[in-house]
């Protein structure tokens, strides 16, 4: 389902500005009209108990290995940054003098280059200059030096390679391990071996580009084979319907009240249960009881964790919202608006990790259509990956901070992605054709060595420098699994006779990344 | 140089786990061949592992990852990564790397060797790994694979007859077989449901739909011993039937409307195979014809249109559109994307049909099963001609029959031509080349100049009597005296100049807004067809005195494109006297526009970029340079050589005209031989010869190996003989092939995987489960006897479905109770043995079915194109697929969910909260969710609160007090009365909250999900 209202600040001012948040208390009474009036005083009642708590995440339920990880685990939990359409890694991240020396002058490969649109213009330099930061002295594109105060908390991967300039099977490479649709998403491996942190919200939650969704639509965050609860749950955070039939569906809301749901709830429970009765030695009849109940508690915790009205002044100015209500938007893409719609999805993301979710999922870019609101610079990089970037660079800055600040980070991983590169040559104009040849990723957060980067391209950021060992994404998966106390090859689903795991039959964990 | 690596595709199966394949590669000399090298380590002790241990893979015939450890020499070799010993140097050895250790990575799929003899062998390397210059090894593994069940002929079994299943239980065969299987493990079955739950059952199993009081009543009531056979056949004749039974079968063939990856574009003519399917069912078509027809029905039976719509199996899964239309196949990507694309209808046509994982032999031998990879790539070799795209069907078998005899003429004709021209060419020599060149220089100098900008194009439309305009609008009144059309230039489908310029037009100006019936009539060209121009402008003169607000140009029949129709024009010029063009300054609107810049939009309209002539001398016209050309040819090649080039190319176009007058009744997408432009070319330029496959090792398109000839499965051993050509290059004959060998009477597997898909959908597991694969690594027969038993009478009585639902619903099995007793449950959890009946939860359509069937709205109007319950959103680039903004109450979504536009990327948000199937996976069961997330669906979801809101309407209008129309309701739903509390319970609520409420209520209820 896709946000029906084209601008992400539907919520008015009024609501973002009013100081103090209400508190839970209160926040529950309001939203009384649900399932959850049924369930309020059970969770009033779980909540006094969790107050002695000092984490949240008490509640949930286990996956498929029960607890029982295959080793130590240095994180719990993984938000996902992808941008789609293909990030420029020599414009963001891998800053290459060589092209800075060499610009304008005719490209030369050395061998014969397949590019996806036959763009292959003379060599293009970074759009915007680079300069180093931090202890690691990592150097950074202008555009995205919102991150410099982080730069130490990330692990670089500049060799990354895929396997096809198409974006959609590009994509699915990244998000799932393989290039055709019908395979279960990293976040939803994840969430089936290791389960809920908390069984009132969703284990895996997607936050798409509320303008579209990307090469593939639901397949990138799909469950494939493995049972559908494990697929991402789509959430739109600041419109009125921020999660597909949390509530009754607005064209008919008006016609429910708190005291009707909670009867026909509580009707429905106990003529189901006369039913059950007499069929006792089916467990189903249960589990779908148990199910209403569980969907009474998560209509009241989810719009609670999605809601960021309540953060304080500090955080929405760390993270660029502070002037949400400063008038509307450009018609042209900006880096104000692209900044207030990710960042505000970061901030959500920290919300949610916060309460116990597993695996949350952020999208840049829509569907690589036009006027762009993607990574797909063909066209001018300044133009897009600019506003886009800068966007970006702020909100995943301001969550790595967060996460820091709130003790999160240390088992919480960030893992920037995107499914391709592109090339160091311009396309004839100010725009760059695709490079699955070499990209970037990088990871920060719980168990990744920061001010690393691994892994470097060539001079010109066309392939990695030794093309013999590149890094794929069955690298990095097979790491994430690993910090998460998982071994790759130990995750396995039988399926048509075959026993699948995240990584196919590859992957190896990249220890020079570890902390 | 690019890595292999890079682009391999993706591989499909894991290395690590591994169960040995069945037969071993011993050669019968082998047997007294052992090392002779006398009382040394190596023969006591380093040969008798390695043979027992590493043989079996790496023998001289096999050579797995390289290695053969048959001979001194192989071994000296090594494998794909050189020598496996370092001599004296164990810890560079990767013989020691991968025997020792804790878990060792060799042997894969057996005990690690015992640590005495790994030390033997570190010190046999230490000492200098010598092997005795004789010593030959062979395989001496112990296990060998007894022959595996699915892969045997079909016995012919009799129903058991002992003294257990002669007693009182049972009522066909069937039940002779479960109760000999019960007797053996101790259990018994459960008691017959009563008519109620059985009318439910079978009502909801047979046509997907709930029985209606009445219904249930009849049957109640009804004296008649036969009662239920009765209810069975009325069930089976029903037009429900089809449309129930299709619903699985698309799940199966993994059936969408939309292609799926990137931009995910709508496949408007997906429906008539749909219809294809219940149409197929319903008629009870033998189920070998119903497959064959699959595959090749356009040449297995070329009269009959049902025969073309069933190609649209082949094309049925997704599609990597941009990998096909953007990417030509002599790219790395458009080579991985076809290959996908061959694989996917090798998964339907084989993998589906036959119950086996044969896509795992693209990057490998099978590691399970006997399937190579030539048999894997000699597969898609039966497939490599065609494309998925659309193609003709027409209303009757002579139409169908001319159309598709024109067609393999038309494609015998382009190969005969590329023959003889071979011929010609090698005759000629250089001097053709040569004046060829000079014609399409002159041919290249008389194409436009090209902008990037190419003009306005309207959206697309499926027939051409779409009304379209573009309109000018002048702030003040404007004098005009001339108005030209500049029409667009596009190669698409090879159309060139002209590209999209209206056949019948008006052009129109308005001198005042406030009254537009004053308008006046500039050109009206609507009465009969206008020839396409070039790309010359269409100039209209107007008297003096005319002033203006606004001039509108309409297409009132719309310029063909490909099987579509659009308007486009590349600039417009509205001129005042003075020859001064005001369209630039003129307000522009359009009735719609694609708006894909550069290349289309509206506003390219004023941009003073139009096509113009390159300038070129008189002298030198493509015209005048061909008939040169002709002329000398008839002075340098053989007359009857020319003659029977030339008489093909006048039979070519002969056919071509055939064809073009034909007029068919509508497209299908399905498998063609295609024929297209820009990258998306196809085969039918080339007369549809198929593509060469060859076997690529690790699926890696840049690395062909060996080329592949079409053919079956060789381990299988039956219809080999199938796949003999009498023209190769005819593909026709190879789809033909392939589809009487996956229907061959002796291919065990597609009896048995259709009886036991059969059996699954009736009793929720398969006699053999998972139904997807009958290969080692799946599941073995529960009932194999049955099995086989179900598959001969399936392939012995005339093939019918039917007969084959007939026999299971009648049996005393189907209609047992659905409950058992404990201590069952604790042997057979699963009930595997079927010791009762087992509950299903409602699959997604039916459960929406069912709730518009018994809120009234249910409309059960047959076939067509399908209803979208979305609205589409940018159509022109990614469409975005809005299922939020759609009316919950429009009555033209209330049609049965087979009718469903499927959409691949954004599916049905609702539905699938209900598990329906993925359309990009093969699905051979549905999945049962009891999350959170299917309960807020079925609780809070537009559907459901739209109809309950008219079922709640429904209630209350029944006469009687509220307690009787509560009751009344409740029966509808679930074919039950309610018991006092129930009922008394329902009342209240109603009386509090009304019906709308009570309705939703009673379509969450456990027992409207389930049916026992």
């Amino acid at each position: 389902m896709q946000d029906p209202h084209p601008s992400p600040w539907h919520r008015t001012a009024a609501s973002e500005s009013h100081g103090a948040a209400p508190s839970r208390r209160e926040w529950l009474r309001q939203s009384g009209a649900g399932l959850g009036g049924i369930a309020l005083a059970a969770i009033l009642a779980e909540e006094q108990a969790k107050a002695a708590n000092a984490r949240p995440d008490q509640g949930g339920s286990p996956g498929i290995l029960k607890g029982v990880l295959h080793h130590p685990p240095k994180a719990k939990r993984v938000i996902e940054l992808f941008m789609a359409g293909a990030a420029s890694h020599v414009d963001l991240f891998d800053f290459k003098p060589e092209l800075v020396k060499r610009h304008g002058q005719e490209s030369d490969f050395g061998e014969k280059v397949e590019t996806f649109q036959n763009g292959l213009g003379p060599w293009l330099k970074p759009v915007w200059d680079f300069r180093k930061y931090g202890d690691c002295g990592h150097a950074l594109s202008e555009v995205v030096a919102d991150l410099a105060p982080v730069v130490d908390d990330i692990a670089f991967v500049h060799n990354m390679v895929g396997k096809t300039g198409v974006h959609s099977q590009a994509t699915l490479l990244q998000t799932t391990g393989f290039q055709l649709p019908g395979f279960p998403s990293a976040g939803s491996w994840i969430s089936y071996a290791l389960g809920s942190l908390n069984d009132n919200l969703p284990t895996f939650v997607v936050l798409p580009d509320h303008r579209g969704l990307a090469s593939n639509g639901t397949k990138n965050w799909d469950s494939g084979f493995l049972p559908g609860q494990y697929s991402g749950t789509v959430a739109y955070p600041g419109t009125p319907s921020p999660i597909a039939n949390l509530q009754a569906d607005p064209r008919f809301r008006q016609e429910f009240s708190a005291d009707s749901e909670a009867a026909a709830l509580s009707l429905m429970e106990k003529i189901n249960r006369g039913h059950a009765a007499q069929r006792a030695d089916d467990p189903r009849l249960e589990a779908r009881i148990r199910g209403y109940e569980l969907a009474a508690r998560m209509q009241l915790a989810a719009p609670e964790a999605l809601d960021i009205s309540g953060e304080p002044a500090h955080v929405l100015k760390l993270y660029g919202l502070d002037d949400v209500t400063g008038g509307a938007y450009p018609a042209e893409i900006n880096a104000r608006e692209e900044t207030h719609i990710f960042a505000r999805k970061c901030l959500t993301a920290r919300r949610l990790v916060e309460r116990g979710v597993r695996f949350v999922q952020i999208w840049s870019g829509n569907d690589n259509g036009f006027p762009r609101r993607n990574w797909d610079s063909h066209e001018d990089i300044r133009r897009d990956h600019g506003p886009l970037a800068r966007g970006m660079a702020r909100g995943a800055s301001a969550l790595i901070q967060d996460l820091k600040r709130t003790g999160l980070l240390d088992d919480t991983i960030v893992l920037w992605s995107t499914e391709f590169g592109r090339m160091p040559s311009s396309q004839g104009g100010l725009g760059r054709d695709h490079n699955p040849y070499c990209f970037t990723t990088w990871m920060a957060g719980g168990g990744i060595k920061g001010g690393v980067a691994y892994g470097p391209s060539d001079d010109f950021g066309y392939k990695p420098l030794d093309r013999e060992n590149p890094t794929r994404i069955y690298d990095i998966h097979a790491t994430l699994l690993h910090l998460l106390g998982i071994d790759h090859k130990k995750l396995t689903v039988r399926h048509d006779g075959i026993d699948r795991r995240l990584t196919d039959v590859h992957g190896h964990v990249i220890r020079d990344i570890l902390a | 140089m690019i890595p292999r690596s890079l682009f391999r595709i993706v591989s499909f199966c894991l290395t690590l786990v591994i169960v040995l394949q069945g037969t071993s590669h011993v050669t019968a000399q082998s047997e007294k061949t052992t090392s002779q090298s006398g009382d040394s380590v190596f023969s006591r002790v380093i040969a008798p592992a390695l043979e027992s241990k590493c043989l079996r893979c790496h023998n001289a015939a096999r050579a797995r990852g390289g290695l053969s450890l048959a001979d001194a020499a192989a071994f000296a070799k090594g494998g794909e990564n050189g020598p496996i010993v370092v001599p004296k140097k164990p810890e560079e050895s990767i013989l020691l790397e991968v025997l020792a250790g804790d878990e060792p990575a060799m042997p894969p799929d057996d005990d690690a060797l015992p640590p005495e003899t790994v030390a033997a062998i570190r010190s046999w390397v230490e000492s200098g790994a010598e092997w005795p210059g004789q010593a030959k090894l062979v395989d001496k593994s112990k296990r060998k694979q007894p022959p595996h069940w699915a892969f045997q002929p079909i016995r012919a079994v009799n129903p058991p007859d002992t003294a257990e299943t002669r007693k009182s239980w049972g009522r066909n065969a069937i039940d002779r077989f479960i109760a000999a299987k019960h007797a053996e493990l101790g259990f018994r079955p459960a008691p017959e449901a009563d008519r109620r739950t059985l009318i439910r059952r079978l009502s909801f199993d047979l046509t997907g739909l709930p029985p209606t009081p009445e219904e249930i009543r009849a049957f109640v009531d009804d004296p008649d011993p036969k009662a239920y056979e009765k209810l069975v056949d009325r069930l089976l004749d029903s037009p429900g039937y089809g449309e129930r039974w299709a619903r699985h079968w698309l799940d199966i063939v993994h059936y969408g409307e939309t292609h799926g990856y990137d931009k995910d574009k709508p496949r408007p003519n997906s429906w008539p195979y749909r219809d294809y399917v219940i149409d197929s069912l319903n008629a009870d078509k033998p189920y070998g014809q119903f497959v064959r027809e699959q595959i090749a029905g356009d040449t297995l039976d070329p009269g009959n249109p049902e025969a073309v719509k069933a190609l649209g199996f082949l094309s049925a899964g997704p599609w990597d559109f941009i990998g096909h239309a953007e990417v030509p196949e002599t790219k790395t990507d458009g080579k991985i994307a076809r290959h996908i694309d061959r694989d996917d209808m090798v998964g339907n046509a084989v993998g589906a049909m036959m119950s086996i994982t044969i896509q795992c032999a693209q990057c490998h031998d099978h590691k399970f099963d006997p399937f190579t990879q030539k048999d894997y790539y000699a597969l898609q070799a039966a497939v490599a001609a065609v494309d998925r795209a659309d193609r003709p069907y027409f209303a009757d078998s002579d139409s169908q029959a001319r159309y598709e005899r024109s067609r393999a003429e038309k494609l015998a004709l382009i190969r005969k031509i590329q023959a003889t021209e071979t011929q010609i060419a090698a005759i000629a020599g250089p001097e053709l080349t040569r004046r060829r060149q000079a014609i399409e220089a002159a041919k290249a100098s008389a194409k436009p100049t090209e902008h990037p900008q190419y003009g306005y194009h309207s959206t697309i439309e499926p027939k051409d009597d779409a009304e379209k305009w573009v309109r000018f609008e002048f702030d003040t009144p404007v004098e005009i005296r001339k108005i030209a059309l500049f029409p667009a230039f596009d190669n698409f489908a090879g159309i060139g100049a002209g590209f999209g310029f209206p056949v019948r037009y008006r052009i129109s100006a308005q001198f005042d807004p406030a009254d537009p019936k004053a308008a006046i009539v500039i050109a009206d060209r609507t009465a009969s067809d206008e020839k396409r121009p070039g790309i010359d402008p269409v100039a209209f003169e107007i008297e003096p005195g005319k002033k203006v607000r606004s001039v509108t140009i309409s297409a009132t029949k719309l310029a063909p494109r490909q099987n579509d129709f659009i308007f486009a024009l590349a600039e417009v010029g509205v001129f005042d006297e003075s020859g001064k063009n005001l369209a630039a300054n003129a307000k522009l609107s359009s009735y719609d526009s694609i708006e894909a810049p550069p290349r289309w939009g509206l506003k390219n309209l004023t941009d003073g970029l139009a096509p113009s002539h390159v300038n070129r001398p008189e002298a030198a016209s493509p015209e005048k340079l061909e008939a040169e050309l002709n002329q000398w040819l008839a002075t340098v090649i053989p007359a009857d050589l020319l003659k029977a080039h030339n008489t093909a190319k006048a039979d070519l176009a002969k056919q071509e005209s055939i064809l073009a007058s034909l007029k068919p009744a509508g497209t299908v997408f399905a498998a063609t031989v295609h024929t297209g432009t820009g990258a998306f070319t196809g085969t039918g330029a080339n007369g549809g010869i198929p593509r060469t496959v060859r076997i690529l090792p690790r699926g890696d398109v840049n690395n062909p190996q060996a080329e592949v000839a079409p053919a079956g499965i060789a381990s299988l051993g039956f219809g080999s003989d199938l796949f003999a050509f009498a023209d190769p290059q005819n593909e026709a004959e190879r789809r033909a092939a392939l589809a009487r060998w996956v229907t061959h009477r002796e291919n065990p597997l597609f009896w048995r995987s259709i009886v036991n898909r059969i059996w699954q959908y009736h009793f929720g597991r398969g006699i053999v489960d998972p139904p997807g694969d009958f290969g080692r690594m799946g599941g073995v027969p529960s009932h194999p006897e049955l099995l086989d038993w179900l598959a001969s009478q399936l392939r012995e009585n005339g093939e019918s479905l039917k007969a084959l639902h007939r026999l299971i619903v009648i049996s005393a099995t189907y209609r047992q109770v659905s409950t058992g007793p404990a201590e069952f449950a604790e042997k057979d959890a699963g009930n595997v043995y079927l010791w009762r009946q087992n509950r299903r939860k409602l699959e997604a359509e039916s459960l929406r079915d069912g709730l518009l069937a018994v809120s009234g709205k249910l409309d059960r109007r047959m076939g067509g194109p399908p209803f979208q319950d979305f609205v589409i959103e940018h159509p022109e680039h990614s469409p975005h697929y809005r299922y939020d903004l759609a009316d919950p109450n429009d009555p033209a979504t209330f049609r049965r969910s087979i009718y469903r536009f499927i959409v691949r990327s954004q599916p049905q948000p609702f539905l699938t909260a209900m598990d329906c199937a993925d359309p990009s996976i093969r699905v051979d069961r549905r999945n049962e969710s009891l999350s959170a997330s299917a309960a807020l669906a079925q609780w809070n979801h537009a559907t459901v609160l739209a109809l309950s809101e008219a079922f709640g309407e429904r209630m209350s209008q029944q006469p009687g007090s509220m307690s009787d129309r509560v009751s009344w309701g409740f029966e509808l739903a679930l074919g039950r009365l309610p018991n006092p509390d129930e009922l008394a319970g329902l009342t209240e609520y109603t009386a509090k909250f009304g019906f709308a409420r009570t309705a939703r209520l009673i379509f969450n209820l456990n027992e409207f999900a389930f049916v026992d």
